[in-house]
């Protein structure tokens, strides 16, 4: 880190002063919970490549954008945000640089609730007191704890027991103003045998420098079902920083397919906790270029027997782009018979591309299935050849191949229409970048 | 086959086990004669694969009540690795996978130290691999199988047959076939049930467990048992099998219960 | 974990016992004085009390590592002794004029130092706590050329090479130990094969701490020239002392072109009882420089004692072409804790390496691989494969894998894989029912589970690794 920027601590401190804090809430748990948010926002430095968890992503570059308060309102229409919509879903919540935009968004608000989380707050104040926040740990992550700090609104998402949702809810986070700092947030509280799919998506309108910081949580009573659907697409110069826990009661199943493609720097944290019988599957494809860097960091825990965990995370990386990834897998003591598996390719597709990666298993069970493998290099030479063979050119051969790497990954989407959308995206970029 | 004058291999009395404090066996009653060939058949969760492995001395299952004489001795005083060197023989349903342990080295153990506990020569690894290659062609095995590690990596047939190879080896007194058939295409049923005929003679004896009647058309037995909740509730000859497969288990069940009641 | 498992893998330490040898013990502390004290007692050159001062002013800079999957409490530097050596003759003539306590104490660690009951084939320098005290087939090794000699020695009878190789691998201020052991080493080994040479038998040390207080910090050095090859073995044995000893060594290989350097290491330091009490801290640095084109650097370890040991034996590739290898099997019980592996630095073009490391973890330790695999930008066509196998016995260990892969160049490929398996119940009653007893099955099981390590051992020491890990895993079965 350079040492112009400003001292990490004083940094932190600018955010938290830099724009209005909110007002105090009818709520006093809500109160409570900032107000021990920006207390441990001021015991904290921002992270360097010093720390462990930070040491190959280095974030100086940050400090060094000047970041306003948002303005309040931005009048965003339809026509604005129709390019990002998901047609098979019906209901939506939208958020413009942090802030609820209900005349874009299509709540839900009977038994299934599907809104912004300051209209529910009242009325369901006993479980969001119980959930929120008390899974996204602030301890020692300055940046949930500045997320917070700034506990506002959120999306809110409530299924009730059994309930099944046939259409997708989209969760869209739209940055439209430069140089402005959002804290996006989302509670996701599925009861007992409910099925979901979440889509949450991050998008822009500009192509100036902000910085996103979000945080999500998730929360999978006994036997729920969700397929959570991560979309990061940020503008080119954005910072994206990003806190995601998923609890998983017992025989839970969470199914999470991440996409990092935007921003200049993007850091993801999924923290994924399994009870008993919880199933889960954590995959990802970061496909960056130029000067890129994106680091995902997962941490699937074990804390109970009979765990099933699947994770395939795939890195396509271009131009003088920089891919992170580090998977940890926990076995605690006790958590006999789980079966874990984790794989991490990456594709490096110029000389100047470069990745670390750093899978971690940690297992204090012994009556365990778990495996990890990692694989870096360039396409298969053999396969290229092949496809040459049968009449296709070399670049195309290897238009082919990047994406079918890629594919893999996005296939997993359940959403049809993304799923084609990010397929596309995929094959302009893979062919852009040969 | 029945033989006159046959001795008397095994000798269950009584037998009851349980796992985890719930009884699994209640009152198994059971005698094996050299030269014969039993098949004990039952639904699922009757207590067959229980019996197979209480015979062998699984830790899982704890004996409360009964007695098993095996060639006239104490079979239950015995540890697991005692009773397979007096020569009691479990198939198992599923063959454990020992990754890293040569097959060969593997075999060449449980066969010597099976021989010196019944005073007999070890056999050094050359002279192990022309016999064991011998025993290999009965039951028509690949020569690479050798080189491999134990189970790892075996089909499902492989591993049948790796089993009836290690019997062929250690020429047990008694040997048990847990659900050896299940998992087999047909072929691989043919090979390994004439290995097994191929072994079976009059000093020995063998105990099918079985849920198909399909083996027991390529090894035919001279007693048919059924199992249900843990004890044998009808004992025929090999024509009951072939009633099971038209009629089902629930017939034998019935006629067990009225009898119970009758008793009573 | 049945009884009989439990039986096997606790089985106590034969090496724990102490000799009765007089020794030349220093006071405890460390400050300037120490050093230059060590340095005097030696007749030190001045360049190497300069070597010793720059290492010692670079370690009070520099603060304890804490980044290790291991814990332990402070260690106080001012309360261990820096300088023991058995009392002897100045000059030993022959190995009859060896204290004989001495060579019944390495009899009964199967060392013999005679060289006619020695092992055949294999020359052997013996340190007991800091000092060289008998080093084998001297004579016959000089005759093809090959220096092997105790590093004492080597800085007094051949000080432009010490000079020119000391420190050029693992710099003074590499790291907090490596630094402590520049300042403080006492002896070790030294050995030299000039071009062309092949050496003509093993060359092998033995080390043993004998001394409660007293650290050990050894170092060695070898250096292989154009077109030379060596095998080289290490082994350790500690007294169980209720107390911990630190053991800070640093090793250092140098390979120039064509040159083969094959270390292999078994290392069984007093592991501490079944209490976690006692026990050899084993921070070891130890790194090999591939400078030459086609060179080749090969680490083989069994490590099964200590009570805690950090050690990442690890290769720079420099040369183009240049091999590394780690092939490494690490024991743990009751409380130890291992944090091992190691570090492939790739730098010269169409660079391989090889990591096989297998974990067995039983009782309540830890054990762990940390590695680094590191691609510069220069190393085109670099390729790597690494293996990491984790064995559990019992339901209160752990293992962790920390495998780091740093990529800078899209020629590359690294392969990494992992699992996890265990001794499990059912494969113990499968032999069983085979005939065959625990003892002999858990044997069969963890030999099978190492058998890519120990074929890359020397025959000897396979033999004994074999041996140890039965050892270690055997015993009277109810």
């Amino acid at each position: 880190m350079s040492e112009a920027t400003l001292s990490s601590s004083s940094y932190l401190q600018s955010l938290l002063n830099g724009q209005a804090r909110p007002a105090a809430s009818t709520q006093v748990w809500l109160n409570q919970l900032r107000s021990s948010a920006v207390e441990t926002v001021s015991e904290l430095t921002v992270p360097t490549t010093r720390d462990e968890e930070w040491r190959f992503t280095d974030i100086s570059l940050l400090t060094k954008v000047s970041l306003q308060p948002a303005l309040v309102s931005n009048n965003l229409t339809a026509a604005d945000i129709k390019p990002f919509l998901i047609k098979e879903a019906t209901t939506r919540l939208v958020f413009v640089d942090g802030v609820y935009a209900p005349n874009l968004s299509t709540a839900a608000k009977k038994e299934i609730v599907v809104s912004n989380l300051y209209s529910e707050l009242a009325k369901n104040s006993a479980v969001l007191q119980q959930h929120l926040g008390s899974h996204a740990e602030i301890k020692g992550n300055a940046f949930t704890a500045l997320n917070t700090a700034f506990l506002h609104d959120a999306a809110l998402i409530m299924l009730p027991r059994n309930a099944t949702l046939k259409a997708p809810v989209h969760l869209l986070f739209i940055a439209s103003q430069k140089e402005v700092v959002s804290y996006p947030r989302t509670l996701v509280l599925a009861d007992n045998g409910c099925e979901a799919t979440i889509v949450e998506d991050y998008v822009s309108l500009q192509d100036e420098a902000y910085f996103t910081n979000a945080v999500s949580e998730f929360v999978l009573a006994d036997n729920a079902r969700l397929h959570h659907i991560r979309v990061q697409r940020e503008g080119a110069k954005a910072f994206h920083i990003a806190n995601c826990s998923a609890i998983l009661s017992r025989s839970s199943n969470y199914q999470s397919v991440n996409v990092a493609m935007g921003a200049r720097i993007s850091r993801y944290n999924l923290n994924i906790r399994m009870a008993e019988g919880a199933e889960c599957s954590a995959d990802g494809l970061a496909l960056i270029k130029n000067r890129q860097l994106a680091d995902t960091h997962t941490f699937i825990d074990h804390a109970q027997a009979h765990g099933i965990s699947r994770q395939l995370h795939k890195c396509i990386v271009g131009g003088a782009a920089h891919a992170v990834f580090n998977g940890k897998i926990m076995v605690r003591h006790g958590s006999q018979k789980t079966d874990s598996q984790q794989s991490n390719h990456t594709l490096l597709l110029t000389d100047k591309a470069h990745v670390d990666t750093k899978p971690q298993l940690e297992i204090f069970a012994d009556d365990v299935k778990c495996t990890h493998g990692a694989t870096i290099g360039q396409l298969d030479n053999e396969e290229v050849f092949y496809l040459q063979s049968r009449g296709l050119s070399e670049t195309l051969a290897r238009n082919m191949l990047t994406y079918a790497f890629g594919a893999e990954i996005i296939e997993r989407i359940n959403v049809n229409s993304l799923k084609h959308s990010l397929e596309q995206t995929v094959l302009e970029q893979t062919s852009t970048q040969l | 086959m029945i033989y006159p004058n046959s001795k008397t291999i095994l000798e269950v009395r009584n037998l009851c086990a349980s796992v985890s404090g719930t009884p699994i066996l209640k009152n198994m009653n059971f005698t094996v004669k050299s030269g014969e060939v039993h098949a004990i058949m039952g639904p699922n969760g009757s207590g067959k694969s229980t019996f197979s492995k209480v015979l062998a001395g699984h830790s899982d299952y704890e004996i409360t009540g009964g007695t098993v004489l095996f060639e006239g001795k104490d079979l239950l005083e015995l540890a697991p690795e005692e009773r397979a060197r007096a020569g009691l023989f479990l198939a198992f349903q599923y063959p454990i996978e020992i990754p890293g342990v040569g097959n060969s080295q593997f075999l060449r153990l449980t066969y010597n130290t099976v021989q010196s506990h019944r005073g007999n020569e070890e056999l050094d690894p050359l002279e192990f691999d022309d016999f064991v290659r011998d025993k290999m062609k009965l039951l028509e095995m690949r020569e690479d199988f050798l080189d491999r590690s134990v189970n790892a990596g075996f089909s499902g047939g492989e591993k049948k047959r790796n089993e009836i190879l290690q019997m062929a080896l250690l020429e047990p007194r008694l040997a048990i076939l847990d659900e050896t058939d299940s998992g087999l295409d047909i072929d691989a049923l043919r090979i390994v049930s004439k290995g097994v005929n191929h072994l079976a003679n009059k000093d020995n004896a063998i105990v099918l467990v079985t849920h198909y009647q399909r083996l027991l058309d390529y090894i035919v037995p001279d007693f048919v048992h059924v199992m249900e909740a843990g004890r044998i509730i009808k004992s025929g000859g090999k024509e009951l099998a072939v009633e099971l497969e038209t009629r089902g288990y629930d017939w034998v069940s019935d006629e067990y219960k009225a009898a119970s009641r009758v008793a009573a | 974990m049945s009884a009989a498992l439990q039986n096997i893998i606790n089985q106590p330490y034969k090496h724990g016992f102490v000799s009765d040898i007089e020794s030349d013990v220093a006071a405890k502390g460390l400050d300037e004085s120490t050093i230059r004290m060590i340095s005097a007692k030696r007749n030190e050159p001045e360049w190497l009390l300069d070597f010793r001062l720059q290492s010692y002013a670079a370690w009070l800079k520099m603060t304890e590592p804490t980044w290790q999957n291991a814990h332990h409490p402070k260690i106080d530097f001012q309360a261990i002794s820096y300088y023991s050596a058995p009392k002897q003759k100045p000059k030993l003539k022959s190995m009859d004029e060896v204290d004989p306590e001495l060579l019944r104490t390495f009899e009964k660690l199967g060392v013999p130092l005679h060289e006619r009951m020695a092992m055949a084939g294999v020359a052997v320098d013996v340190i007991f706590d800091s000092v060289s005290v008998a080093t084998t087939y001297k004579e016959k090794l000089a005759e093809v050329g090959v220096i092997f000699c105790s590093f004492s020695e080597a800085v007094k009878d051949h000080p432009e090479l010490v000079k020119k190789y000391l420190g050029t691998v693992i710099p003074t201020s590499d790291n907090y130990y490596a630094a402590l052991n520049s300042a403080v080493f006492t002896d070790g080994s030294f050995c030299f094969i000039p071009k062309g040479v092949k050496c003509p038998m093993d060359l092998s040390t033995y080390f043993r701490i004998n001394t409660e207080e007293s650290g050990q910090f050894e170092r060695t050095l070898i250096v292989a020239e154009e077109g030379a090859s060596v095998s080289y073995l290490e082994g350790c044995t500690a007294p169980a002392f209720s107390s911990n000893q630190l053991h800070a060594a640093v090793v250092e290989l140098v390979a120039l072109d064509n040159a083969d350097i094959k270390y292999s290491t078994v290392q069984n330091w007093y592991a501490g009882d079944e209490n976690g009490v006692g026990g050899v801290y084993n921070f070891v640095t130890k790194r090999g420089l591939a400078q030459g084109v086609n060179s080749r650097i090969s680490w083989t370890q069994v490590e099964t004692g200590s009570a805690i040991t950090w050690k990442y034996p690890s290769v720079v590739l420099l040369g183009d072409n240049a091999v590394g290898e780690f092939y490494s099997v690490a024991l743990t019980n009751h409380y130890q804790q291992a944090d091992t592996g190691t570090k492939m630095i790739h730098i010269g073009k169409n660079t391989r390496s090889t990591i096989v490391s297998k974990g067995i973890s039983a009782g309540k330790s830890n054990n762990s691989y940390r590695g680094l695999v590191k691609i510069a930008p220069s190393a085109s066509g670099a390729r790597n494969y690494s293996q990491c196998d984790s064995m559990l016995i019992g339901q209160e260990s752990g293992a962790h894998t920390f495998p780091y892969i740093n990529v800078r160049n899209n020629t590359a490929k690294v392969e990494h894989e992992a699992s996890t398996s265990k001794i499990g119940e059912d494969q113990m009653f499968y032999f069983a029912q085979r005939g065959i007893d625990a003892e002999a099955a858990v044997s069969m099981i963890i030999n099978g589970f190492c058998k890519d390590v120990f074929q890359q051992l020397p025959l000897e020491f396979a033999v004994e690794a074999t041996n140890l890990l039965s050892f270690k895993l055997e015993g009277s079965v109810g």
